[in-house]
């Protein structure tokens, strides 16, 4: 018996090393979903913009057809300006290829955002939306009313089981970094719903720094805080950290292929820094 | 001689009068807090009221200006929908003050339903939200005027909100400073606020 569970334990182990960034890769099916992910961008500062040009040449290798923006989409005002130098432009080659973005309302952005038609929110704060086997459940985490509270409930709910769930929003329910970290409150109010309906994997910005935590009740949380904004070195030590990164800024890329959603974070030079697949029913990995 | 259970000591008519002089005190205090609350949710009837009778204003207001296409809507769009929403509602409402939705026995029972969160068990979590969303410290709003288009929006601490009356989509509550503010969602403006009604750090 012990021998079985040492053998056992060899073969998960193996999986691991197996899934290792260097042998990562996509494996750019047909019908898969395949996005990016995007947070405290809207700078309008050459960083934002370098990020902007590593996703258009990541686009050629990994085409994927639209962007989660998980707020902080415009910093310092939502002017006419503010859409044109902080997003427009920054992804006018990702837009001009028809790519669409959905945005999630940010601490820094203006309610009024929800109308901006390459938002694609339909003038609403909170919303849903399905691709392929992924629903997706962009909450707004500035105002967590009872209101929103029981949306989220009932749409969770109605969604059923047989897709990928999958909630962003800006405020993270877990984050190791040292600026803000996890979002108690919000946690308190969200988790048990995430876990009641079978949420499988979150997203969050607000902390300008990339972090993929360790499943919480067996969903996955990642921050990715940093694709305009930084604050290097902010990240803790924390146990919940499963890989972490906060020497630049980044982006995500994304493919979910039946039960199996591949994740890659790239930094804005252009580097890997954390790869890995994540299996929907038999809890696993990522290396 | 004396017989058993025949009359009571000193001693014991002392401790029957504490605790009838006791069970006095808390039965006030419980005919004190049920009229507290229930003072509280009249109060709260009237501030929804209030509230109600704004978000007809902004209804009306908007109506009158083209409309807003929720789906395809260009940044000049939405700007000038929004400034042009917020001047006529200030024109609509020239001489709004604090205290107009919010009155003063609205404000006690505002002060009430803060007040048990903050001294409460969620205390120590509410405050942590409020950092968490950059709290804003030097700004003090005025009612007519729109939000500062720099600063950020403080996170309202969810368990605040569920103690708070519901509101209709037009207007949310907000967090600047120390005052609880009543903004335009539309408009971006502030419609009340209470003053120095939330805890200092």
């Amino acid at each position: 018996m012990r021998r079985r569970v040492f053998l056992l334990l060899s073969v998960f182990t193996f999986l691991l090393v197996g899934l290792g960034a260097d042998e990562f890769k996509f494996p750019l099916k047909s019908n898969s979903v395949r996005f990016a992910v995007i947070g405290d961008m809207g700078t309008g500062e050459p960083p934002q913009y370098e990020v902007g040009q590593r996703m258009v040449e990541a686009r050629q290798g990994f085409p994927f057809d639209f962007v989660i923006m998980l707020g902080d989409n415009l910093y310092g005002g939502a002017r006419p300006h503010d859409f044109e130098v902080k997003f427009e432009v920054p992804y006018r080659p990702l837009l001009d290829a028809g790519v669409k973005f959905y945005a999630a309302l940010g601490n820094h952005d203006d309610p009024s955002e929800s109308s901006y038609k390459f938002f694609n929110m339909d003038g609403e704060s909170y919303y849903t939306f399905k691709k392929g086997n992924v629903r997706f459940f962009v909450l707004n985490s500035n105002y967590m009313d009872p209101k929103q509270t029981a949306w989220v409930e009932t749409q969770l709910r109605d969604a059923g089981n047989s897709d990928w769930k999958i909630c962003y929003f800006h405020h993270p329910l877990y984050s190791s970094a040292k600026f803000h970290g996890s979002s108690i409150e919000l946690r308190q109010v969200l988790e048990p719903l995430f876990i009641k309906y079978g949420v499988d994997v979150v997203f969050a910005g607000h902390d300008h720094v990339y972090e993929r935590v360790h499943p919480q009740h067996g969903i996955y949380y990642f921050t990715e805080g940093a694709s305009g904004s930084l604050r290097a070195g902010n990240l803790g030590k924390s146990t919940i950290t499963d890989k972490g990164f906060d020497a630049d800024r980044s982006f995500m890329l994304i493919e979910i292929a039946g039960e199996e959603m591949y994740f890659q974070t790239t930094s804005r030079t252009g580097a890997i820094v954390d790869s890995g697949v994540i299996r929907r029913t038999v809890q696993t990995k990522a290396q | 001689m004396r017989g058993k259970g025949q009359g009571l000591g000193p001693a014991a008519c002392l401790l029957v009068a504490v605790f009838l002089a006791a069970g006095g005190a808390l039965a006030g205090q419980s005919t004190a807090s049920d009229k507290e609350q229930g003072d509280d949710a009249a109060s709260f009837k009237e501030f929804t009221n209030r509230v109600q009778e704004y978000a007809e204003l902004h209804r009306t207001v908007e109506s009158n200006l083209p409309s807003l296409k929720s789906k395809e809507e260009l940044p000049e769009v939405i700007a000038a929908h929004q400034q042009a929403l917020a001047r006529k509602i200030r024109e609509a409402r020239p001489h709004a003050r604090p205290g107009d939705i919010s009155t003063r026995g609205t404000r006690e029972a505002f002060r009430h339903a803060v007040r048990s969160v903050f001294q409460g068990p969620q205390a120590a979590n509410a405050r942590a939200t409020i950092k968490q969303g950059v709290p804003l410290k030097e700004i003090h709003l005025r009612v007519n005027q729109v939000y500062p288009d720099v600063d950020p929006y403080t996170t309202v601490p969810p368990s605040l909100l569920l103690k708070l009356p519901k509101l209709p989509d037009e207007v949310a509550y907000g967090v600047v400073g120390r005052d609880l503010v009543l903004l335009d969602v539309k408009a971006d403006m502030v419609v009340d606020l209470i003053p120095e009604i939330l805890p200092e750090d």
